[in-house]
């Protein structure tokens, strides 16, 4: 049975991985932060299935600043293919934390190429970065060859791990990818993320436990895809006869006022009423026309988006109505 | 009061030169040195004096980029209008073998160090010492300020970090953050380790017998080397400009290590076929493509050239390692070179 090691797989990506990866026949190791509580974790689902969990699911509790336990990990798994999706994943908070996002994200990356470039037989690497790294680009839509131009802290580290991929397939013949990750959403998005917070008003509202949402700008628009689609992109990557990097997009830009007209739609509610802009919510340096091209993606993995913006914010906020209906005992 | 300037990476050769440019202009210099058991201040010897005297103008403070806090409190003592970041582990084929470490002081290093600036809430000008490695496999001959990055070593690729994270904060908290963009810069303060010196040096035992065989990697491969003095005049004039940028630092000419061979053996009478072995683990597992820079925006803005060529490089170099190894072997001390 082929063997699958995922870093991140608490996540949003990493648990739409592991899904894929069951799926597929693997055999799906992950690993878990020692003080990660799993029941609160995308992943409790699975963990909680007793015919997967112990028997094709394996967690390790493993740590990316400690290269010990990620070196056990590997020779312990032996995988053929490893996703580090882990990372420090928040653009606005990296403007207080850069020295960590740097660390996260840059050393975990060179952490897993330095082992990898150690081994005999190392597994396939998929290497999670951002569309972050185009920053403000020169022209739209970007694809795999346009230059990186980051203006965020994690923009500039998502741009080092891509490079440092490049430079070690390139002087050790490393079958290693970059996925260049435009937005990628679903229910299991982290709460600080618009689109969820969004959702989530949307849905407190209805029911009457907020009254008003504060939001930055409202004007900035994005490729908004879903993870779920994204994640099968990563798979047909590291079963491609070449390694490359590939953007992955849905090449639709929206607004995060388009996300209002539909989550608030879902509910039936004006957004208008509700909706109040803080510029405090601003980040200092806000990249412009961040869309992806995925000529790249089709033609070699056959790989496209599926799912509808609209489709996508419809179940995000259904999802969000659900548990909050889910949570209160009083509800009917 | 002086002007007062910060230097990382002080006992370099970029440092050295630095500070003693600093220092002419009348300029307090504060430098970051490393702890360790010997000193490797070797390149100060010059201007460096006793800090029990009153009147010194530069002052030698133990710290490294690895250590936020340090840095932190050392900008907030010295409180400097001027920072310079050369500190680094500069040597490319190294970084592929010390990945980590390279990524670490190059990389995290700058943010530590833009952090502590911020921290401390002074508005020091900033230098970025970035570098010609960052351009890697070329996408346009010659390079300018516009070429897209493509790097091929740990090494480059932690430039290329340093180089947008200084962008970064001259963006978006406004801070006069430059990046100087410099290719090849030699002289007799090289390190031994680097292919220019390593010949220079080997020219000098070779000729006193010393030394017979001479190993090296890539013959082929080509630079743009310029003199260090003159380059470490770009990178002041770019913090005296009103507004912070990015600039290319180079000779625009293009040389190869054979070229260099047969200038620096020639100039000692020796024959370098004599002399050259080739070995492979000097190899780098990716090589860079044909870089020269195109210094155009600096001479226009910055007013600055190279002039010293590269013929005239290699001579000054080997006179220097003839002299140096003269001396040492008198029995005298040359004070600095």
């Amino acid at each position: 049975m082929p063997r699958a090691l995922i870093t991140g797989i608490t996540g949003q990506d990493g648990s739409y991985l592991a899904e894929a990866l069951l799926a597929d026949g693997f055999e799906v190791h992950g690993l878990v932060r020692p003080h990660r509580d799993l029941a609160s974790s995308a992943i409790a689902h699975l963990v909680n299935d007793p015919a997967l969990h112990g028997q094709r699911l394996f967690l390790h509790r493993a740590d990316l600043a400690e290269p010990a336990t990620l070196r056990r990990a590997l020779l312990a798994t032996q995988p053929d293919e490893l996703y580090h999706l882990a990372g420090p994943s928040h653009v606005g908070l990296s403007f207080e934390l850069p020295e960590s996002t740097c660390h996260g994200v840059a050393f975990g990356a060179l952490r897993w190429l330095e082992m990898l470039r150690d081994l005999p037989r190392p597994p396939r690497f998929f290497q999670a970065t951002s569309a972050e790294i185009f920053g403000r680009p020169a022209l739209a839509p970007q694809d795999e060859q346009t230059p990186s131009v980051p203006v965020t802290p994690y923009g500039c580290a998502m741009a080092f791990a891509r490079h440092l991929v490049g430079v070690y397939r390139a002087s050790y013949g490393l079958f290693a990818c970059c996925g260049i990750l435009y937005n990628h959403e679903s229910p299991r998005r982290g709460e600080s993320f618009v689109t969820r917070k969004i959702c989530r008003a949307a849905a407190a509202i209805r029911q009457g436990h907020q009254q008003e949402l504060w939001l930055g700008d409202l004007d900035a628009a994005r490729d908004w895809g879903h993870a779920r689609d994204y994640v099968q992109a990563m798979r047909l990557m590291l079963r491609h006869d070449q390694p490359a990097d590939y953007v992955l997009a849905t090449g639709q830009l929206h607004t995060v006022r388009d996300v209002l007209e539909v989550a608030f739609g879902v509910v039936g509610l004006d957004w208008r009423r509700y909706v109040k802009s803080d510029p405090g919510l601003l980040r200092p340096a806000e990249p412009a026309r961040l869309v992806g091209n995925t000529a790249k993606a089709r033609q070699d993995l056959g790989w496209s988006p599926t799912t509808s913006f609209e489709d996508l914010i419809r179940e995000m906020t259904e999802a969000e109505v659900r548990a909050s209906t889910d949570s209160r005992p009083s509800a009917s | 009061m002086p002007k007062k300037a910060l230097i990382t990476g002080i006992t370099g050769q970029d440092g050295s030169y630095l500070a003693e440019l600093l220092l002419r202009q009348g300029y307090e210099v504060h430098g970051l040195i490393r702890r360790a058991s010997t000193f490797n201040t070797g390149r100060l010897n010059a201007i460096y004096a006793d800090p029990h005297r009153s009147d010194v103008r530069l002052r030698l403070h133990y710290g490294d980029l690895s250590d936020a806090s340090g840095l932190a409190r050392l900008v907030g003592q010295v409180q400097p209008d001027e920072v310079y970041n050369l500190a680094a582990q500069s040597h490319v084929r190294v970084s592929f073998d010390s990945a980590e470490y390279t990524t670490d002081i190059v990389a995290t290093g700058t943010v530590r160090l833009l952090e502590a600036i911020r921290e401390v809430g002074l508005c020091p000008r900033f230098y970025q010492a970035s570098s010609s490695e960052m351009f890697g496999q070329a996408r346009e001959i010659p390079q300018r300020e516009t070429t897209p990055f493509h790097p091929r070593s740990p090494y480059a690729c932690a430039k290329v970090f340093a180089y947008w994270i200084t962008v970064n904060y001259r963006e978006a908290y406004g801070l006069h953050a430059s990046n100087g963009i410099l290719f090849n810069h030699e002289s007799p303060r090289r390190g031994e380790t680097f292919v220019t010196r390593k010949i220079t040096r080997a020219v000098a035992h070779i000729r006193a017998g010393l030394q017979d065989k001479l190993y090296l990697g890539n013959l082929d491969a080509a630079r743009d080397w310029g003199y260090a003095p003159e380059y470490v005049e770009a990178m002041w004039r770019m913090l005296q400009q009103d507004q912070p940028d990015d600039y290319v630092i180079a000779t625009g000419e293009t040389h190869t290590v054979r070229e260099f061979l047969e200038l620096a053996f020639g100039h000692a009478g020796l024959e370098w076929q004599k002399h050259v072995e080739l070995d492979p683990r000097y190899h780098r597992p990716a090589e860079v493509d044909h870089l020269v820079g195109d210094a155009s925006k600096a001479r226009q803005q910055l007013g600055w050239e190279a002039r010293t060529r590269f013929a005239d490089l290699v001579k000054l170099m080997v006179e220097a390692d003839l002299q140096l190894l003269q001396a040492q072997r008198e029995g005298r001390l040359l004070p600095s070179l």
